[in-house]
């Protein structure tokens, strides 16, 4: 299948246009950002800190726009004009994942610049921070596809955002709970043990593993989400 | 190269919707389907691919449906679009969309709505944003174009806008489907009118010459045979009384399904008459054959408006302000008996 990047920009601009004038919707960038602002006021934070904000920017951003995105669309009524369309399936949820893409990393950025976060490998991190915003991507997705309209998107994104966010004391509590220990495996967690080994000065070959459990993560969303949307789309 | 559809037909269950029927759309053709809302909702979604035909298939330029349905571009009645984009936005967006190559410019006077162009879609009123799909519509340029409802709730600068995009359609030699449940819309719009529902198809009217002609013929000997005294009520059936008009009441006559129906302030009941029985009648009256199954009280007409060259309507001054057609030899007719 041949994807037309023309096409795809196309929905890029229309969906930036359209996402930049949504209040509702386009405010939440601001909660990470702000964040950022106060937490680099009081000065210096532990890696956990700045991950909590990275983790919630991440799951504001990449999850709750890409899942608001897909559920106005199925609620406008604006769907079916775009799947009657030349446009592909691939190239309409690629625009709409890569307008999410760019809105997350710059989000994320900023929100770092703020903190005063400077990793010891900026390398791993951004690789890390790529697969950890495709998978993001793929659960908002995901979502998006059960959602019928932005209000239903952003009831169900919240859970999703608790679990995400404020998932990072997960550690705290794990002695306590061994249960807890499946939590471990979660993306968000294994971010920040990342970047703890990154900050004890570790390279690719000491975070392979964290590395390769957030990939498996963004494999199984991204088969999920297409066998979701085969059920769910094509009736 | 047409639309056909080939002994379709549709039941749910036991519940027939529409028995098999043939209907071809050519190009450079507007052919209207006159049915009642499921009926227009089924072959919506038979179009669309939703749900299959009960038997028979849909054709276009000969081949299967699968291999050629980019071909069509449909209007729907409820068609999302993107509110708070503006109008030239949202135009350019379908043209990269569809890598269109007519002009964002002329489309926009096309629908007239390039004084608008800046406006957010969401600041539109409804006639508007109709008119904003179908700019979006042009901008697709199929080759069949599937309007469902289109000119519903449309006030009259839209409508005349449509129509005048319609005309330019068919001399573009496109082939247009016109799916309502108005027959004044339909009969406006369409050269081939047909009635769809579970009898089947039925054509209703067609502007051939040599009907309007053999119509002229009939009234001439109407005319002759005019008698001086005459009973001068009309009669109609209502339940199990007989209630006797006076022909000035009567707004227009509207005839359906081999049925006449008279239309009083905005009620209508049915007489047992035909409609050249009724207007051999009522000539005296002041009123006027206005379409084949029209008959207008003259008095009762506020405006005439004509949408193109050769598709006109009359307005009454009835409390719904009612519409109904004026065919185009009648028109000539109509110019004569106002000294025009």
């Amino acid at each position: 299948m041949m994807i037309s990047l023309k096409r795809m920009n196309a929905i890029l601009v229309k969906d930036f246009k359209d996402f930049s004038r949504n209040l509702a919707v386009s405010t939440v960038l601001i909660l990470p950002i702000g964040l950022g602002i106060m937490y680099g006021q009081t000065g210096p934070n532990s890696i956990e800190a700045n991950f909590l904000l990275i983790n919630l920017a991440f799951v504001m951003v990449a999850t709750f726009v890409q899942c608001c995105l897909i559920a106005e669309e199925k609620e406008k009524n604006t769907l079916r004009g775009l799947m009657l369309s030349p446009a592909s399936t691939a190239e309409i949820i690629g625009g709409k994942c890569l307008l999410t893409f760019i809105l997350t990393m710059l989000t994320v950025i900023i929100t770092i610049f703020f903190t005063d976060y400077r990793p010891a490998n900026l390398g791993v991190i951004a690789v890390a921070f790529i697969l950890s915003a495709l998978f993001y991507i793929a659960f908002g997705t995901l979502l998006g596809l059960f959602s019928k309209s932005v209000l239903e998107a952003s009831v169900i994104v919240m859970p999703v955002v608790t679990v995400f966010s404020l998932g990072s004391f997960l550690p705290a509590i794990v002695d306590q709970y061994p249960i807890a220990k499946i939590g471990m495996y979660l993306p968000n967690i294994q971010l920040i043990e990342l970047a703890v080994k990154v900050e004890a000065g570790g390279g690719f070959s000491n975070v392979l593993t964290e590395l390769l459990i957030i990939f498996a993560w963004v494999v199984v969303l991204f088969l999920l989400t297409r066998v979701i949307y085969r059920k769910k789309m094509v009736d | 190269m047409t639309l056909q559809f080939i002994n379709a037909e549709k039941r749910i269950h036991d519940f027939m919707i529409f028995p098999s029927f043939n209907l071809t759309v050519s190009f450079g053709k507007a052919v209207a389907i006159y049915s009642s809302v499921n009926v227009r909702e089924q072959l919506m979604e038979v179009l669309l691919e939703k749900i299959r035909l009960s038997a028979g298939e849909v054709q276009i330029a000969g081949d299967s449906y699968n291999k050629s349905k980019q071909l069509l571009g449909f209007l729907f009645l409820n068609q999302g679009l993107y509110e708070r984009l503006s109008i030239e936005e949202m135009i350019r967006f379908t043209k990269q969309l569809y890598t269109s190559k007519i002009s964002i410019e002329d489309t926009m006077h096309a629908v007239q709505l390039h004084s608008k162009r800046k406006v957010k879609i969401k600041e539109l009123s409804y006639s508007e944003r109709r008119r904003m799909q179908l700019a979006c519509l042009l901008m697709q340029n199929p080759s069949y174009y599937i309007f469902e409802e289109a000119d519903q709730n449309m006030d009259l600068e839209s409508k005349r806008i449509f129509l005048t995009i319609l005309q330019g359609l068919k001399e573009q030699g496109k082939g247009v489907l016109i799916l309502t449940g108005n027959m004044e819309s339909a009969v406006t719009a369409a050269d081939e009118v047909y009635r769809l529902d579970d009898n089947g198809l039925h054509s209703i009217q067609t502007r051939d010459a040599v009907e309007d002609q053999s119509a002229a013929e009939e009234s001439s000997i109407s005319a002759e045979s005019v008698q001086p005294v005459r009973f001068e009520k009309i009669p109609s059936k209502v339940n199990d009384k007989i209630v006797l008009f006076d022909p000035p009441e009567i707004d227009y006559i509207e005839s359906n399904e081999g049925q006449s129906f008279l239309h009083i302030k905005g009620e209508s009941f049915s007489t047992n008459f035909t409609l050249n029985e009724l207007e051999d009648r009522l000539l005296p009256f002041g009123f006027f054959r206005c379409h084949r199954s029209y008959i207008v009280n003259l008095q009762k007409v506020r405006e005439v408006i004509t949408w193109t060259r050769n598709s006109y309507s009359l307005v009454l001054d009835d409390m719904e302000k009612s519409t109904i057609p004026l065919s185009k030899t009648k028109m000539i007719e109509l110019k004569e008996m106002l000294g025009l």
